[in-house]
């Protein structure tokens, strides 16, 4: 956690440009966020129905800690929109960022309860230490 | 039904695998939470997963409970559920993300 699902129309996002993104999405809410990249995912998906497009060429929904504050969300949101726009040349009114608030506590990851936003130096020390040095 | 999620990386759980979970998730959901499981498995295509910015090994296992779960009762769940993800999957903890989020509220 955070899970970035990205569903696009097929075609509309090329298997070079994925990896890009993924770069782009995990850079953007590490920045954003203070949260380190261990925690990031993002999956990518072609015409899922699992997350209608509605009429849209993409869709990203992002699943993320809750505890951000209303600006975090709209500079993930924004600097997500671009990346996509810049990385698979998509139009920029085709493409759709959203995120939603999880509650840490309702996560487990790393065999642990997901820490906090703020409070993952601990954590990381425990599961991950080579990202925590 | 207490609908649950299951998000996978194409190719890495066998069919065995995935029916063996799906009978394990529904005892679980009838004993956590009285009903049982509607289970949806999603699979990320291949090259299309990533954690860290680099190929993605990890799964997620997503359940909405029918009520509200105090803490003390959803942290053991979570450790029972993710428990029987790896040991039927042989993935690590580190590699599983297990969710049991409370209802929406309406």
């Amino acid at each position: 956690m955070p899970l970035y699902s990205c569903n696009a129309a097929p075609g509309a996002i090329s298997d070079e440009a994925k990896p890009k993104i993924a770069a782009d999405i995990t850079r953007i809410h590490c920045d954003v966020t203070g949260a380190p990249p261990i925690f990031v995912h993002a999956f990518f998906f072609e015409d899922a129905p699992h997350q209608p497009l509605d009429g849209k060429k993409t869709f990203l929904f992002g699943s993320i800690r809750a505890g951000r504050n209303d600006a975090q969300k709209a500079q993930i949101v924004d600097e997500m929109r671009r990346s996509i726009h810049t990385h698979a040349g998509i139009p920029l009114d085709e493409i759709v960022v959203v995120t939603q608030d999880t509650p840490a506590k309702w996560v487990l990851e790393g065999g642990e309860i997901m820490p906090e936003p703020g409070e993952e130096t601990e954590w990381l020390a425990k599961h991950h230490p080579e990202a925590a040095a | 039904m207490i609908q649950c999620t299951c998000i996978v990386q194409a190719g890495q759980i066998s069919e065995a695998s995935q029916a063996a979970l799906s009978g394990k998730i529904d005892v679980f959901a009838q004993k956590a939470f009285g009903s049982r499981a509607e289970i949806n498995w999603i699979s990320v295509p291949q090259g299309g997963g990533f954690t860290a910015s680099k190929p993605s090994t990890s799964s997620i296992v997503s359940l909405r409970a029918p009520a509200p779960v105090d803490q003390a009762e959803r942290a053991p769940l979570l450790h029972e559920l993710c428990g029987f993800w790896t040991a039927e999957t042989g993935q690590s903890l580190n590699e599983v993300v297990g969710v049991i989020s409370d209802p929406v509220a309406s």
